[in-house]
C-alpha cells in the first residue's frame, strides 16, 4: 500500500483553520465596520429639488432657524417650512425671483407661472428615524438640547447631510450622560455656542433663581472646578430636573 | 497557502476600494441591513402617503367642516382664519369693519408677553425689519426696492394695535403673511414688542 496522503497534506487540516480563521476575522472585522448607522446613514447627503444653502441663510443672513423649522418648540416633529415661508422672501420682486434653483418653488407657488402646479416641494429627508422610535423634538429643544447635537454644525452646510449616527446607543448616550448636552435655553438654535461665551454671573442668578440657593453658595461650591461645558450641564440637569428616560417605552410605543 | 493570501490581499484591496471609509458623502437612499417595521404603512407628518389619490399624506379639512380649535365665522360657513380660534377680536385684531386698538384680554401685557415678542421678533421680523425696527435688516443688503418698513417711523406708531396684528397675520406690499408660522398669541407679543421698541426709540 503506497501512501495514500502525500506529505504535504500532514499541514492541510491546520492551514484550512488558519485560512478559515482569517476569513472569519475579516468579514467579521467588515460587518463591524459597515453594518452600523455610522457608517450606512453619516454621510447621506441627497439632492433636493432646491439647493437650500444652509450656510448662507443660517450663517452669513443669521436667520434663526426658528424662522423656517417654526413648530419644533411645539411639535414632536420638526417641520419643513410650508412654501410660502420661502416665497415670503423669494416671491415676485423679492429676492432673487427668477433664479433658476428656484424652480421647483415656483411651480408651487407662483399661480402666474405657466409651470404652475401647485404641489408641494418634495423635499427629501435625511434624518430619519425608524418608525418605531418616537423621537420628541419639543422635549429636547425646550431642555436645552441644541439642534446641533444630533445634526452636526448645519449652519455651516452648504447642503446638508447626515452628520451623527442617530442610532440607539447614539441616543442612549445622552440619555445617561445628558449633563454633556445641556445648554441655556437661549442658546439652542445657536449652533456655535460655546460654555466660554456664558455670561457666569447671569448663570448663577439664573440658577439661584431656579434652584432656591444663593448666589454666592453656588459660586463657591464651584470656586475649584473649571466652568465648562460639563459643569454648566451638570448645574442645568439639576436645576431643571433632568431624567432622561432610559427604558425602552422611552422611545418604543 | 501564498495563493490564498494573495487571493485574499486582492480581494481585500477591492472591498476596501469600494466600501470606502465612515463618513464619506454618498446621494443614494441609505440601506437598511435589518428593515423590520422601519418603514411602516403609516401616515407620517409632512411624508407623501399613496393611500390617497393626490399622493399628499398632509389633509385638508374636509368642505364644511371646521377642525377642532377653528370657530365658525358668524355666517354659518367655515371660518376664514388659518391658525387662530376665530373671529373674535384676539383672532382677528378687528372690531367688525374697523381695526381695534389695545390688546385683547386673553392676551394682557405683562413682562413675559413682551419677553416673549422680543424673541419671536428676531426670528421672524429682524431678517426685514431689522432688530431695532427701523426697517434696515441684512435682507435690505438683496433688495432694492421698495425700502422695508421702518416700524419706529410716526406712521407704524400711530396704527392701532389690531392693525399691526393684522398686518402680521395677513402681510402687506410685498411682505408675506405670517399666519402660518406665528401663533395667535406670539403675533400679539410681537406687537407688544413692537410698541415697547418704538417706546424706546429716540425720536
Amino acid at each position: 500500500m503506497a501512501n495514500l496522503f502525500p506529505r504535504w497534506t500532514n499541514e492541510l487540516p491546520l492551514k484550512a483553520v488558519v485560512c478559515v480563521a482569517a476569513l472569519g476575522g475579516i468579514v467579521s472585522g467588515l460587518v463591524a465596520y459597515t453594518a452600523t448607522p455610522k457608517y450606512t446613514r453619516v454621510g447621506y447627503m441627497p439632492e433636493q429639488p432646491i439647493p437650500f444653502d444652509h450656510s448662507l441663510h443660517a450663517q452669513q443672513l443669521g436667520m434663526d432657524c426658528r424662522y423656517c423649522h417654526s413648530f419644533v418648540e411645539q411639535s414632536s416633529h420638526s417641520n419643513l417650512p410650508a412654501d410660502q415661508v420661502c416665497w415670503n422672501c423669494h416671491g415676485p420682486g423679492k429676492v432673487k425671483p427668477d433664479s433658476p434653483k428656484l424652480q421647483a418653488l415656483r411651480e408651487a407657488m407662483d399661480e402666474s407661472s405657466e409651470d404652475y402646479t401647485g404641489r408641494p416641494v418634495a423635499w427629501v429627508q435625511i434624518h430619519e428615524t425608524p418608525d418605531y422610535a418616537y423621537f420628541n423634538h419639543s422635549a429636547h429643544v425646550n431642555r436645552g438640547v441644541s439642534c446641533v447635537e444630533c445634526h452636526g454644525q448645519v449652519n455651516e452646510m452648504k447642503v446638508v447631510y447626515h452628520a451623527k449616527p442617530l442610532s440607539m446607543s447614539f441616543c442612549l448616550d445622552c440619555h445617561r450622560n445628558s449633563e454633556k448636552v445641556l445648554r441655556p435655553l437661549d442658546q439652542i438654535t445657536n449652533l456655535d455656542w460655546k460654555a466660554e461665551d456664558v455670561d457666569k454671573d447671569a448663570f448663577y442668578a439664573y440658577l439661584a433663581d431656579k434652584t432656591g440657593k444663593g448666589v454666592e453658595d453656588l459660586k463657591k461650591a464651584d470656586s475649584h472646578k473649571t466652568f465648562d461645558r460639563l459643569l454648566i450641564g451638570g448645574h442645568l440637569k439639576e436645576a431643571w430636573n433632568v431624567h432622561p428616560p432610559q427604558d425602552c417605552t422611552a422611545c418604543h410605543r | 497557502m501564498r495563493w490564498f493570501i494573495l487571493i485574499v490581499m486582492l480581494l481585500g484591496v477591492m472591498v476596501l476600494a469600494g466600501v470606502g471609509h465612515r463618513g464619506q458623502k454618498f446621494t443614494s437612499r441609505p440601506i437598511e441591513i435589518f428593515p423590520d417595521m422601519d418603514r411602516q404603512f403609516k401616515l407620517k407628518t409632512q411624508k407623501p402617503s399613496e393611500f390617497f389619490a393626490d399622493g399628499s399624506g398632509s389633509r385638508k379639512p374636509v368642505a364644511g367642516t371646521v377642525p377642532i380649535g377653528f370657530a365658525v365665522a358668524g355666517d354659518g360657513g367655515p371660518a376664514e382664519f388659518t391658525f387662530s380660534h376665530g373671529p373674535e377680536y384676539a383672532s382677528t385684531g378687528m372690531i367688525g369693519e374697523y381695526f381695534g386698538d389695545g390688546f385683547p384680554t386673553e392676551y394682557p401685557v405683562d413682562e413675559a408677553l413682551i419677553e416673549r415678542g422680543r424673541e419671536r421678533f428676531k426670528i421672524n421680523c429682524s431678517m426685514c425689519h431689522g432688530l431695532s425696527g427701523n426697517g434696515v435688516g441684512i435682507v435690505s443688503k438683496y433688495w432694492t426696492l421698495p425700502p422695508t418698513a421702518n416700524l419706529l417711523d410716526s406712521r407704524v406708531q400711530a396704527f392701532p394695535d389690531g392693525q399691526i396684528f393684522w398686518t402680521i397675520t395677513h402681510g402687506k406690499g410685498l411682505m408675506g403673511p405670517y399666519n402660518g408660522t406665528i401663533a395667535v398669541r406670539d403675533r400679539w407679543a410681537i406687537v407688544s414688542y413692537v410698541r415697547a421698541l418704538q417706546k424706546t426709540a429716540q425720536p
